[in-house]
């Protein structure tokens, strides 16, 4: 029998939602009990099932053109204005982004810039529908592809068997310089992968910026930081299979 | 462009789905989740002005709450049924033998029917957590109670879904065998 205390932290466990201390402690206890890691194992698979099975309803088409008509009118803004806004509107983004480019690259060393510019540039991407410039999952296609275009040639493996599946590549503008991205998926969520080589790589902290998660990692002279809606556990994933990447 | 407009669109519409998908759970009808979706949205446009840190969780607590007085309204006793919920204790897990792990296996159909049974109160710790990869802090702010409320709420959701996609697959497999 397992002790109430026990169950009740399995579940926070898994969930990635136990402080160090208690999970320390439990993962002695698991070490001990065969019981707590048949259940644990157990948990893990209904998550797995779910999130593999269960269903995603995405909103239809219909309530997407309800809603636009409905706020064009809150906002007192007919269709062609909307049209002729949004370009107006994407031309001004881009140039705000020019301008805060150019603040970023004035100031000292703040890694927390970067940060915010790799999720909106990740988020720019994952909006506007351009993921990937090279569309392959192929480490053969994207490698020679992103080694043409810079001037060095970022380390390109796939991770389908692991559930994290290359899907692409593109070339963004961060720091200042062009960077490689290769652009994994995992179940509905898209990873960003920005790479560097270590030498002239800006510094970023592994943190959480509006919802989204930044991580960092090192690999084969190289600096990786990864960005995704993904959650932290599963985005470490993705993080050791870099770093062990032959 | 209003500002309020370019907010919503940038901030709010990119998690439409999401929205759509909390509705159509706690609805568990398309044609409800949409005008429930859609209620919600609007709010979400009056109001985002007063939008505070990260946008998908203010925006599901909206949708959150549009749902439950929609339930209120016109499910009652879908809400009323679980009033116990959190008096009720977890249950220690059982560890199950190999022939309850070889039911795991389940079908597609036999999981969505399970968790569209759970009550309410679960059903949303449960989709909120595993289809929308929340952390424990977003859910309590969503669905309004205390962090202890959703992990006892999220134990017993898996709890009840275990054994009633058992059930399920039970008198699926019986079904088949008449």
């Amino acid at each position: 029998m397992i002790p109430q205390d026990a169950a009740r932290l399995l579940h926070a466990y898994l969930d990635g939602e136990l402080d160090p201390a208690n999970s320390r402690a439990l993962e002695a206890e698991l070490a001990r009990s065969a019981e707590l890691r048949t259940a644990l194992e157990r948990l893990r698979a209904q998550s797995e099932s779910i999130r593999a099975l269960a269903d995603y309803h995405a909103a239809p088409a219909a309530l997407r053109a309800r809603l636009g008509a409905e706020i064009g009118e809150a906002g007192g803004v007919r269709g062609s204005w909307t049209r002729a806004w949004r370009g107006a509107a994407a031309l001004a983004a881009g140039a705000a982004a020019g301008v805060l480019l150019a603040l970023w690259l004035l100031r000292p060393a703040a890694d927390a810039g970067l940060a915010r510019e790799l999720v909106e540039s990740h988020v720019r991407a994952t909006l506007g529908g351009r993921l990937y410039d090279v569309a392959s999952s192929d480490q053969h296609t994207v490698k020679p592809w992103l080694s043409a275009r810079l001037p060095y040639s970022p380390p390109v493996a796939d991770f389908s068997q692991h559930g994290f599946e290359l899907v692409g590549a593109r070339l963004d503008f961060a720091a200042g310089r062009r960077v490689a991205v290769l652009v994994y998926q995992r179940r509905r969520h898209m990873i960003d992968a920005y790479v560097w080589p270590q030498a002239e790589a800006p510094a970023v902290r592994a943190g959480e910026r509006d919802g989204f998660n930044v991580e960092p990692v090192a690999h084969d002279g190289m600096r990786f930081v990864l960005v995704s809606d993904l959650n932290r556990n599963e985005l470490d994933d993705l993080a050791r299979l870099i770093a062990a990447a032959q | 462009m209003s500002d309020r407009r370019s907010r919503f669109e940038q901030l709010v519409l990119p998690h439409l789905d999401a929205a759509y998908n909390l509705a159509r759970w706690l609805t568990r009808n398309d044609h409800d989740a949409q005008d429930v979706a859609q209620e919600a949205m609007l709010r979400a446009y009056r109001f985002a002005d007063g939008l505070r840190g990260e946008p998908r969780p203010w925006l599901l607590a909206i949708v959150r709450n549009a749902c439950m007085s929609w339930l209120q309204a016109n499910r009652p006793a879908e809400l009323a049924g679980a009033l116990d919920v959190d008096a009720a204790e977890v249950e220690s897990d059982r560890a199950d033998g190999p022939e309850a792990l070889a039911e795991r296996a389940i079908e597609r159909r036999v999981l969505n029917e399970a968790i569209a049974a759970l009550p309410p109160q679960f059903r949303e710790v449960l989709v909120l957590r595993e289809l929308e990869e929340l952390a424990y802090k977003d859910i309590a702010r969503i669905a309004g109670v205390p962090i202890g409320t959703v992990m006892s709420r999220l134990a017993r959701a898996r709890r009840l879904l275990a054994d009633s996609a058992r059930v399920i697959a039970r008198a699926a497999k019986a079904k088949v065998a008449e």
